[in-house]
């Protein structure tokens, strides 16, 4: 007796801080554009766009980054409580710290993670990369020699 | 006119200040706009704090050149527009950013002939006068096989039975 497969719309969580991050990440439309989404993002500016142009929801949880301790805790409070609420089937995030959150939070809650590196990252993967490539279900760097030297990356060109 | 931006988050006094010392020395003649992120306020150049994404769009499509920080955002933006475009990377060694990722794009980019790059802020206005006559290499990256990557990844993840 065969089995039937069939397709269902998964709940995607698309995590980018504003600025090049998230025009990366818009760069990947078309692979997302089909499921259920909402976005996490870090200044309140591309609010307004995002929600016009995707009528998803988003949310601003404020910028952080490793130097400020006490941001990236707020962030990750910030992103739990979201996180709980709309409990994503995916993460897919082009960085930065409050990705590696996202990423980290979405796993730990039984999801999957997508984590695409910035293309500002030639050298190595970005410290929120490094982070994430242990557990990422998908792990891409836009650079070959990256790819090369990091298990678990791949390199499928470059987004820009 | 000329487009200035240090991006959505933080400031980057020493690039506006260093535009704005150039429009004040005559370097450029057309009409500059700069976008400074809550930073050190020009005297030569009009400016705002922060700009939208439509407005952000919107002045990047009406500009002749951008002047910017080595961010993504700025150069993607201005790719995008076909604009040519002068960036300067924030420096770690100034607390500008948390690392030189932007002096290496800025390279990487430049060597390539997509955009122009002054690493300091002595050759800024010989920069801005090269701008004026720069015409950049075209960028032939689309993104198409990273797209059809995770497009497959996620569809996998949706098939249930």
């Amino acid at each position: 007796m065969s089995r039937t497969v069939t397709s269902r719309r998964l709940k995607i969580c698309l995590a980018a801080s504003s600025g090049g991050h998230l025009s990366q990440l818009m760069k990947l439309e078309e692979a997302w554009q089909a499921h259920e989404t909402f976005f996490i993002t870090t200044g309140k500016m591309v609010v307004k766009h995002i929600t016009e142009r995707h009528q998803a929801r988003v949310y601003a949880v404020g910028e952080s980054n490793h130097n400020h301790p006490f941001k990236v805790i707020r962030t990750f409070v910030r992103c739990l409580m979201i996180l709980l609420r709309e409990r994503p089937d995916v993460v897919v995030s082009t960085g930065a710290a409050h990705g590696c959150i996202c990423s980290l939070l979405c796993k730990l809650m039984g999801g999957k993670v997508v984590w695409v590196d910035s293309i500002a990252n030639m050298k190595r993967l970005s410290l929120s990369g490094r982070i994430v490539r242990p557990f990422a279900d998908l792990c891409i760097t836009q650079w070959p020699d990256i790819s090369a030297n990091f298990r678990h990356t791949e390199y499928h060109g470059q987004l820009i | 006119m000329i487009l200035v931006t240090v991006g959505t988050q933080f400031a980057f006094d020493r690039l506006v200040k260093a535009v704005d010392a150039a429009v004040g020395a005559g370097v450029v003649c057309d009409e500059v706009f700069a976008q400074i992120a809550g930073g050190w306020r020009p005297v030569n150049m009009a400016w705002v704090d922060s700009l939208d994404s439509e407005k952000f769009s919107a002045h990047v499509a009406e500009a002749d050149a951008i002047i910017g920080h080595a961010g993504i955002g700025t150069i993607l933006a201005a790719f995008e527009a076909r604009k040519p475009v002068l960036v300067m990377p924030r420096m770690k060694r100034y607390g500008e950013a948390v690392n030189d990722h932007q002096v290496a794009t800025a390279r990487e980019f430049a060597a390539r002939g997509h955009l122009l790059a002054a690493l300091g802020t002595e050759e800024v206005p010989e920069m801005i006068k090269a701008l004026l006559e720069f015409t950049p290499a075209k960028r032939t990256a689309s993104g198409a096989t990273i797209v059809t990557r995770v497009k497959s990844f996620l569809e996998s993840v949706s098939r249930v039975g």
